[in-house]
């Protein structure tokens, strides 16, 4: 029976594979011009069918639209037929194409995330897209939900978080210490950058205090309760084998499952439902899609 | 030319030796001075390849260094940091000392690196933090070409710029600029097999363009250790070929001189050893030789010397006894006749160089003629035998006798006075006289005489006259009949020339010597069995006044012992005559000799001029009776050579002397002449006519011709012609005369 299984999960990839190699075809950069900074960033957008809603998805700690996992997600929508925009947010480095080290400088703030995340939703509704959905993976779905604090736009009718956490916590590293000495750093106007510990950046986190400090707003109590103040329906898809888990504690699902959002648990993925997991997110991608856009 | 040549070749063993071992040192320096010629030329043209191959490595190296870094620099104008510093350089140093030194980009041979804007201006003027002089320059004006540079510590760099372009619409962005640690970077980037690493030295220089930098580079090339590998091979491939070949050379020439040279040395040395004394045996050398054949050669050598001395030895035996024998009288067992002269003209030469009292001593029987008519040749042999064992046996044991004639002997002592001389004389008289000739059958008693001349320390002139002075002397005791010992003086001689006048002696003495008032006579010998004849030579001396008698001349001849020398002077006037042609053809001339010139040495030598004449005439060569009779031996050597070469030899005066038929059979002679005595005799009792008709007969039978002399008359002619004479000579045929008259027509009709 499990060969059955394994044999039909083969055919399948090689169907998507194929599929999106030839979806892929009609994918394109575009750049568009972030008002209010003398940059220009770059999404790679797929048009897809005009009475499918247009999905923004944005990828996750660093990275760029060119991570497999947001790949994988947009794939398996532009197969679905929706339109799919994959920005890649400039952390103020003009049409950035590369993911960012821990070590490069940062000056980039949580803010001028939302304002890119703003500048794309624009673009897209002057495209004409009046039904959007927003789709983040890790902190992208966590900047997808600040960007929500801020915004309440209409043409947002849905949002999907993946591997949602937090940025700011002990469990997660965060040193008290740096904050206060960011924060220390702002009152005295020292903007220089300094090394901090943020994340999986373990002290050589090398970014300005404001941009540093920005993100630490983002921290466990912050994601639940905008999850609770969302106005629109949202999906959180968590990976059971996460590793996150094991420095934010299990009972982070039990808090996400406390909220409104929808959460859906994939048994034996881990953070970027790598491997055979990809199409269980997909899977669950398009499953969502197809439920609210019929 | 080729006695040169020949000499050059003949050389020492050691030469051969030393040339051998200088050549072959020669070779075989020239071939290891060529194997090291060739190893170096090797060495050099590997060096050479590995320095080829350094210089391209380095060029390959320098190439892809600065095509690494063209790439580095696109990559890093493709970075988006760098896009990020372009856009907000707020915080460039922070990224250029610290960020940009912990990324990917960084390499450790970047010396410095600095972004320019658009207008090439940096973008931050200077570090605050850094003191260091900027290698880059804080502006560009447009993009310079990569160069070559050296900073104040004359390190080199260097210095590349890339342009960086906007992604989107690839406007100029800006620039980023390089100054590269060119020697760091070639070596993190590169691997080098030929390059010696250790050796890059850039040399300082104005700043040059990348293509030139070459140029300016120094290096060495790896020490290529297969090369010096192959070099030390080399190296200690000769020195082993030295080391060998000095061993082989060495015992090549170990044997070559214990096989050869050594043997060759030892055997030459050995042949000198025999060569400086043959007579002594020589043992060959104790050594051993390793070639089996030079061994052999050596047994042999030894063996045929040894055998060779045996030989001579044998042959010095043999050689004694014929020396022995030819200086021994057979009779008397004393030296004879040669071994006198012999003896004599040693005493003469050593007297030369040392002078010594020489004294000569002649002893003669007296009346041993009629002894030996009386009681016969045997009993005459018995006492010459007697005489000369008991002279001997008188004289002193350095000075031997011998026998010089019938019964003469002669004696030379040395080294003694006259007095001794004397006593040794009167010795050797009393023996004789004491010894019992009764016991061979002799009534009468023996008498001997003796002369003896002696010479202090005069001169070499008067030694030679001592044997004439001796015979002058026992003449003197011949006739005495008491004094029977007498020493030569000068009055002796004045008294035996006393029977002819002092001008007759001087002129025969001086013709003797010279030849000259030497008149030859000629009398016929006419053959009675066909009409021919021949002449015998007379010998005359044209005296002051008148012929000289013949008994005068041959007395003084006789006194003087100068019948050798007269003699001579004969036969070169019967030459001289023959030569002239005087003698009429068909006819010939006979000479006589004496005793004396037949003993001479020469005599063969001294008819050798008419050889060529012996054609055309008939010579004959008379000897007496006596003489042929006491050197038989000797006489049949000489007189048979002679013969050979055509002369005719005649038996002069048969029946004048001893008349021995007993030798007749032995005689080398061809012509037996009868005396006169024995011509005249045909005319006596009928007795005596048949004994010599008999013994006519007998000579005839024999195969001689038989010449009768003293022919005068027709009766003694016809008894001759009876008696089977083949020639008659006497006055009915013709007298000596200074012509060549030819015989009396009547009694050659006659004849």
């Amino acid at each position: 029976m499990s060969q059955q299984i394994n044999f039909l999960r083969t055919l399948q990839r090689i169907a998507v594979l194929l599929a999106s190699l030839s979806v892929s075809a009609f994918a394109q950069v575009v750049t568009h011009t972030i008002p209010g900074h003398d940059l220009k960033a770059e999404a790679e957008f797929f048009k897809g069918e005009a009475n499918k809603p247009a999905v923004l998805i944005l990828h996750g700690f660093l990275t760029t639209n060119q991570f497999h996992t947001v790949k994988s997600m947009a794939n398996a929508m532009q197969e679905g037929g929706y339109t799919t925009l994959s920005p890649t947010l400039t952390l103020n480095i003009n049409l950035r194409k590369q993911s960012v080290k821990c070590n490069s400088i940062h000056t980039h703030t949580l803010q001028d995330d939302i304002n890119e995340i703003e500048a794309w939703i624009a673009w897209l509704k002057q495209k004409g897209y009046q039904d959007i959905v927003l789709v983040g993976h890790s902190s992208g779905s966590q900047e997808l939900l600040a960007y929500l604090e801020q915004q309440q736009d209409p043409a947002i009718k849905l949002a999907i978080f993946t591997s949602l956490f937090y940025l700011n916590g002990p469990e997660l590293g965060t040193q008290s210490s740096d904050i206060a000495y960011a924060t220390q750093a702002i009152k005295e106007n020292k903007l220089a950058p300094h090394k901090y510990s943020f994340l999986f950046c373990k002290k050589d986190y090398y970014a300005t205090p404001e941009s540093f400090l920005s993100y630490q707003k983002l921290d466990r109590a912050y994601i639940l309760k905008q999850l609770s103040n969302l106005t629109i329906p949202s999906y959180t898809l968590m990976g059971s084998a996460d590793k996150r888990h094991l420095d934010v504690g299990l009972d982070w699902l039990d808090e996400l499952k406390n909220t409104p959002t929808h959460l859906i648990v994939v048994e034996g993925a881990n953070h970027f439902f790598s491997s055979e997991y990809e199409f269980d997110l997909q899977e669950q991608l398009i499953k969502i899609l197809g439920q609210h856009f019929k | 030319m080729k006695t040169k040549y020949t000499l050059k070749l003949t050389q020492p063993s050691h030469f051969y030796f030393v040339s051998f071992l200088t050549i072959g040192t020669l070779l075989l320096s020239l071939m290891i001075w060529s194997f090291y010629k060739e190893g170096k030329a090797l060495q050099a043209s590997m060096l050479q390849q590995t320095h080829k191959e350094a210089q391209q490595e380095l060029f390959k190296a320098l190439n892809h260094t600065l095509n690494t870094t063209y790439e580095q620099l696109q990559t890093l104008a493709d970075w988006d940091e760098v896009h990020q510093q372009l856009h907000n350089p707020s915080y460039y140093f922070f990224w250029h000392d610290e960020r940009f030194k912990e990324s990917a980009y960084f390499q450790p041979y970047y010396q410095e690196i600095e972004l320019y804007n658009r207008k090439g201006s940096l973008l931050a003027p200077a570090s605050p933090q850094s003191d260091l002089d900027s290698l880059l320059p804080e502006h560009i004006d447009t993009l310079p070409k990569a160069s070559l540079k050296f900073s104040r510590n004359d390190l080199p760099y260097v210095v590349v710029f890339h342009p960086i372009y906007q992604r989107d619409n690839q406007e100029l962005l800006g620039y980023v600029g390089l100054a590269l640690d060119i020697k760091q970077a070639l070596l993190k980037q590169n691997q080098f097999f030929y390059l010696d690493k250790s050796s890059l030295i850039f040399e300082p220089s104005p700043s040059l363009s990348t293509e030139a930098v070459i140029d300016h580079i120094q290096f060495k090339a790896v020490d290529n250790p297969v090369n010096f590998y192959l070099w030390e091979l080399i190296q200690k491939f000769i020195l082993e070929l030295i080391v060998t070949l000095a061993l082989v050379a060495g015992l090549v020439m170990l044997l070559l001189n214990k096989l050869m040279r050594s043997p060759l040395i030892t055997l030459s040395n050995y042949l000198h050893a025999l060569k400086a004394n043959p007579n002594s045996e020589q043992r060959p050398p104790a050594e051993t030789f390793w070639l089996k054949e030079l061994e052999e050669f050596k047994e042999t050598l030894f063996e045929f010397h040894h055998n060779l001395q045996q030989t001579q030895t044998q042959l010095d035996q043999q050689n004694l006894i014929v020396w022995e024998q030819a200086r021994r009288d057979p009779l008397t067992n004393i030296y004879n006749r040669r071994a006198f002269d012999e003896a004599w003209n040693e005493v003469i030469q050593n007297y030369h160089k040392h002078p010594i009292a020489t004294a000569f001593m002649l002893f003669d029987c007296d009346f041993f003629k009629a002894l030996n008519d009386t009681y016969g040749h045997e009993i005459g042999d018995e006492v010459i035998r007697i005489s000369a064992k008991v002279i001997q046996q008188a004289l002193p044991l350095e000075s031997p006798a011998y026998r010089i004639g019938g019964d003469e002997f002669a004696v030379i002592i040395q080294h003694r006075t006259e007095k001794e001389i004397l006593e040794i004389a009167e010795k050797c008289l009393v023996a004789l006289n004491d010894y019992p000739f009764q016991s061979i059958g002799i009534k009468e008693k023996m008498t001997f005489s003796i002369g003896i001349s002696s010479l202090a320390t005069q001169k070499e002139d008067f030694l030679t006259n001592l044997p004439r002075q001796a015979d002058i002397a026992m003449y003197k005791a011949k006739q005495s009949h008491t004094s029977k010992i007498q020493t030569y003086n000068l009055m002796l001689e004045t008294e035996a020339s006393a029977l002819v006048s002092n001008k007759v002696i001087n002129r025969v003495v001086s013709s003797a010597h010279t030849g000259k008032h030497i008149q030859l006579h000629f009398q016929p010998i006419v053959s009675l069995s066909n009409p021919t004849f021949y002449y015998e030579a007379l010998l005359r001396i044209e005296g002051e006044e008148g012929l000289i008698q013949p008994y005068e001349i041959f007395k003084v001849i006789e006194r003087r012992r100068l019948e050798v020398e007269i003699d001579q002077q004969v036969i070169l006037a019967a030459l001289e005559v023959l030569k002239k042609g005087q003698l009429p053809e068909r006819s010939g001339l006979s000479i006589n000799l004496s005793g004396k010139t037949l003993l001479q040495p020469n005599l063969v030598s001294l008819f050798e001029p008419f050889l060529p004449l012996l054609q055309r005439y008939k010579v004959v060569i008379e000897i007496t009776e006596n003489v042929l009779i006491d050197h038989i031996e000797y006489a049949q050597k000489v007189l048979n050579k002679l013969r050979q070469q055509g002369f005719k030899i005649a038996l002069d005066d048969f029946g004048s002397g001893y008349s021995s038929i007993r030798y007749l059979a032995s005689m080398p002679v061809d012509i037996i002449k009868f005396d006169m005595s024995m011509s005249r005799a045909l005319g006596s009792d009928s007795k005596t006519q048949q004994i010599i008709m008999a013994t006519a007969d007998m000579i005839i039978q024999a195969g001689f011709d038989l010449v009768m002399e003293g022919i005068e008359d027709s009766h003694m002619l016809e008894q001759a012609r009876l008696a089977g004479a083949t020639h008659v000579q006497g006055y009915l045929l013709g007298k000596p005369a200074p012509d060549f008259t030819p015989p009396s027509l009547q009694a050659h009709e006659e004849a």
